[in-house]
């Protein structure tokens, strides 16, 4: 996914001298190729994120278009307070990109964890927040967080297949409607998409109708369309690899809540504790009841119960 | 442009009318003003900062960025002095609808961006230093911080960062006035010695009597013109609350206004 939408960052940077990309000592040989493009704007900026920020900020509002890149906590949690008051109280175009959405750096720990990305981002005002689901949606990221005008986070996984979309897919609406389900709608985000279309699959054989959206644009949410997407299912449940309070669980329940709406109504995510485990990303989802079986069994046992 | 003893003059004036914009707020951060009052008028009206509400091309213009927002009641009555705001507006601070607050907002004329967070400022300047540098322009960026504020790590990032990338359009002025809100520096976090934490970290480092125009003029002369790679950190000798007796060094004064037979005291001594 990282490839992906630095391949169609570079294509762009191409066409806009402005485009500036600052990254803080992450590596990656995708970053290689947009340094040898475009040198003189691609900076590493050392082990100083809430810097960057800063610097980020002085450049965009000196007509820049900034970029900033470096794994999920690091690029967003340690520079919260410059990212809320520098870039979103000044709403300077200052694109946020966080690598390693979830537990996908399994290895390496709870420093390294996003589990709380989208709850931060959420609360910011103005920031747009983009999750893509595999690498089609991830390429053309680029040009929609290019295109829009402010802040904007955008959640990077380093696993971008199996695709979800064809290439050429367009994304407008914040949301896809992959598949309606008339007994459950379950909405997911990231790479848990494509669990949610397994799972979806799977509970065919409970003899449960499920249907999914990808929930790509967490933030502005796409109320409306979202309401009409879910549509009648009896049932909605969310699925992230996020902390199950302030992620899209969070969203849609507030959504539904507000709306009216009657139906059952569950939130799968990461329990509210630190995720302690080192292994396989798998180990680590099923160790929180997040295997695809595991998905499967709890959705399956709540809509039959 | 003014001579020294006009600007001398101006400065008083500006500490005078201070007192009139908090007029009888509660709270307000009258001391750290006065700290940094010669220094503004010598960036502004002293012609070192190269801005003008109308004239100049926005984008040719100076930065300036008051990195301690708080010390922003004397940048607000130097804005209206220079034509930025109408002296009509300085009444309304922090009444309500005013967008003229205790922190200076990015949508008020003259203010080049947001402050209020200490430690932001030096790395938004660094930026704009570096965009002059991309772009092949010769705006300088300065920006004003307090000792204090050297106590934020954020500080000493964007001071490698500066000095790694050489900007030498970037000058940072730092209010030693060597009070915090609670205390003297010293006592809480000691900064010394700054200046060769500063040299140490690849700035040019120049010494000045933050309350002497002249001494400010004669110090930063040659920001335009000196050659040097590095990114230039001048510490400003100054007293927090300078111009009001009761006010100098003492930090209770950090976040209070003179109030009954004390703002009375005060009217006087900064009255010219």
């Amino acid at each position: 996914m990282r490839n992906a939408f630095f391949d169609a960052l570079c294509e762009i940077a191409v066409h806009d001298e402005q485009v500036i990309l600052l990254y803080a000592d992450t590596g990656a040989l995708v970053l290689d190729e947009f340094r040898k493009e475009h040198a003189d704007r691609c900076i590493n900026m050392g082990i100083s994120e809430q810097n960057m920020i800063g610097i980020a900020s002085g450049l965009a509002m000196n007509k820049k278009i900034v970029y900033i890149y470096a794994i999920v906590p690091f690029v967003m949690m340690r520079s919260f307070e410059q990212i809320r008051i520098d870039v979103c109280y000044q709403n300077l175009p200052v694109k946020v990109v966080g690598i390693g959405a979830g537990v996908d750096y399994s290895t390496l720990g709870p420093t390294h964890h996003a589990l709380e990305d989208i709850a931060l981002m959420r609360s910011l005002p103005g920031m747009t927040i983009l999750s893509p689901s595999d690498d089609v949606m991830a390429a053309a990221c680029a040009k929609m967080t290019y295109e829009i005008p402010g802040p904007v986070y955008i959640r990077l996984d380093r696993t971008g297949e199996p695709l979800v979309y064809k290439n050429g897919a367009a994304f407008s609406d914040g949301l896809s409607l992959l598949s309606h389900g008339r007994d459950l709608c379950l909405i997911g985000t990231g790479r848990m998409v494509h669990m949610a279309q397994q799972v979806a699959g799977e509970l065919t054989k409970h003899s449960i109708d499920a249907g999914v959206i990808d929930l790509y644009r967490i933030k502005p949410l796409n109320k409306e369309g979202l309401l009409k997407a879910i549509g009648d299912s009896r049932y909605v449940a969310t699925l992230e690899e996020h902390n199950v309070i302030g992620g899209i669980g969070s969203a849609v329940a507030e959504l539904l809540a507000e709306s009216g709406k009657t139906c059952g109504f569950k939130r799968l995510g990461l329990p509210d504790k630190f995720c302690q485990h080192y292994g396989t990303r798998e180990y680590l989802l099923s160790q929180s009841n997040l295997s695809m079986s595991q998905v499967t069994d709890t959705l399956s046992k709540w809509i039959i119960e | 442009m003014m001579d020294i003893t006009e600007l001398e003059k101006k400065a008083g004036w500006v500490r005078a009318q201070v007192l009139d914009m908090v007029g009888g707020m509660g709270g307000a951060h009258i001391a750290p003003s006065l700290s940094c009052t010669e220094l503004l008028v010598s960036l502004y009206h002293g012609g070192m900062l190269r801005v003008a509400p109308d004239s100049l091309n926005p984008d040719e213009r100076d930065r300036f960025i008051l990195s301690k927002g708080h010390g922003c009641l004397g940048l607000y009555v130097v804005l209206a002095d220079m034509g930025f705001l109408s002296f009509d507006e300085l009444g309304s601070f922090c009444q309500d609808g005013s967008r003229l607050g205790a922190h200076p907002d990015l949508g008020v004329p003259g203010i080049d961006v947001s402050t209020g967070s200490l430690g932001h400022g030096l790395s938004i300047g660094a930026g704009m230093a570096l965009a002059a540098r991309m772009d092949d322009k010769d705006y300088i960026t300065f920006v004003l911080m307090s000792d204090g504020e050297c106590q934020e790590g954020s500080i000493w990032e964007a001071a490698m960062f500066a000095s790694h990338h050489r900007l030498d359009n970037l000058v940072a002025i730092i209010d030693r006035n060597k009070l915090q809100a609670t205390a003297p520096t010293e006592q809480v976090v000691g900064l010394e010695s700054l200046p060769q934490k500063w040299e140490s970290f690849g700035w040019e480092v120049r010494s000045v009597d933050g309350h002497s125009i002249k001494d400010i003029l004669l110090t930063m002369g040659d920001i335009r013109s000196r050659q040097s790679e590095k990114p230039l950190a001048v510490i400003a000798r100054t007293t927090k609350g300078k111009g009001i007796s009761f006010m100098e060094n003492n930090p209770i004064w950090h976040y209070r206004v003179p109030q009954g037979d004390e703002m009375e005291q005060a009217r006087q001594e900064t009255r010219i």
